[in-house]
């Protein structure tokens, strides 16, 4: 179980990669792009970022504005 | 644009205002001169319906955190033919430099667009833009290799800043966003047009179809807005009303407008009213 802080709020997941955590929000397969501990990550390497406890995560999207 | 320069642009474009009157940022080429907003509107159906009349090119978008509670994919791209627009996301939410280049920074890693609106909004109460902080960001980002269109205040001065650092187009405000006023220094806005290398697109403010006429007339490249399409009574009729008018603005703009004298001079001639 890892204990991630994402979008502020605190959530415990079974999640090995940023893949994961995403798939488990059911967030797979929409537009979205995410940032850990400040850095953005790019979709393609999603698998390969392992998460663990302590990580701060923002998932975010394209929403209407002007 | 002086006056020979503009009648060079009307000889070469016949049918100015239209599909042949092109205009560029930076490798894009484009017919429409209305950047349209995605917010506020009353449901997608009326949105996609006011997009499709008003011709644009370019949408605007915001970046938000996704909301992890509900289920439903409100994300504004699922409504959208994929591949139909150029999008233009923005740095709305942000108040400093380094929170616009993060913004920034999400928004390309999506894949969609290098383009960014830079809006730094100094308070909630008019969202006016922070110059220096803009300045700032574009600086930044243009660095970085993005194509940058900063929303900035009317202010001559710091447009020509923004263009010496590297932005692809200069967007002054009308108005404040989303109070409809329309040009409120109009003399600003011709002398920000005069001034420029880059275009300059009128954003946030605007109200009505005179108010984008005005703009174009004033010889702005372009408009962008959102609110007063997205709430209008009808969207769809009023994102109409604001394409014709953007065209009829750019072609009085085009034509030359003939000069304001303070006293009458009949068309036919004095002496012709004279009965004898």
């Amino acid at each position: 179980m890892a204990e991630l802080t994402i979008n502020g709020s605190r959530k415990e997941l079974d999640a090995d990669t940023l893949a994961d955590v995403v798939e488990l929000l059911g967030l797979g397969g929409r537009p979205v792009v995410a940032e850990v501990n400040g850095e953005v990550v790019a979709s393609e390497k999603w698998a390969e970022t392992q998460v663990e406890s302590g990580m701060k995560i923002e998932l975010v999207h394209f929403v209407g504005g002007g | 644009m002086d006056f020979e320069k503009r009648s060079d642009v009307r000889a070469s474009h016949a049918a100015a205002g239209t599909t042949e009157d092109t205009w560029r940022i930076g490798n894009a080429e484009m017919a429409s001169r209305f950047f349209l907003g995605t917010g506020l509107f009353p449901n997608p159906f009326v949105q996609n319906e006011a997009i499709a009349v008003s011709g644009a090119e370019v949408l605007t978008f915001a970046i938000r955190r996704v909301d992890l509670e509900s289920a439903e994919d409100d994300s504004i791209l699922q409504h959208l033919e994929p591949g139909k627009f150029r999008f233009l996301p923005n740095t709305s939410g942000s108040r400093t430099a380094e929170e616009a280049v993060r913004i920034a920074r999400l928004a390309r890693a999506s894949g969609l667009s290098d383009w960014i609106k830079v809006e730094i909004s100094a308070d909630e109460r008019t969202l006016l833009p922070d110059p220096i902080e803009t300045l700032r960001a574009t600086e930044i980002l243009v660095k970085e290799g993005f194509t940058v269109l900063p929303y900035i205040s009317d202010d001559p001065v710091i447009c020509r800043k923004l263009e010496e650092a590297g932005a692809a187009a200069i967007m002054p405000g009308g108005a404040p966003i989303g109070t409809g006023l329309g040009i409120l220094n109009p003399y600003n806005i011709g002398l920000i047009v005069e001034e420029a290398n880059v275009p300059v697109i009128v954003d946030a403010g605007l109200g009505t179809a005179s108010d984008a006429a005005l703009a174009m007339e004033l010889g702005a490249a372009a408009i962008l807005m959102n609110t007063p399409v997205a709430k209008a009574q009808d969207p769809v009729g009023m994102a109409l009303a604001m394409k014709l008018a953007i065209e009829g603005g750019r072609l009085a703009y085009l034509s030359g407008r003939m000069g304001k004298k303070r006293y009458a001079s009949a068309s036919s001639g004095f002496d012709a009213l004279k009965v004898k």
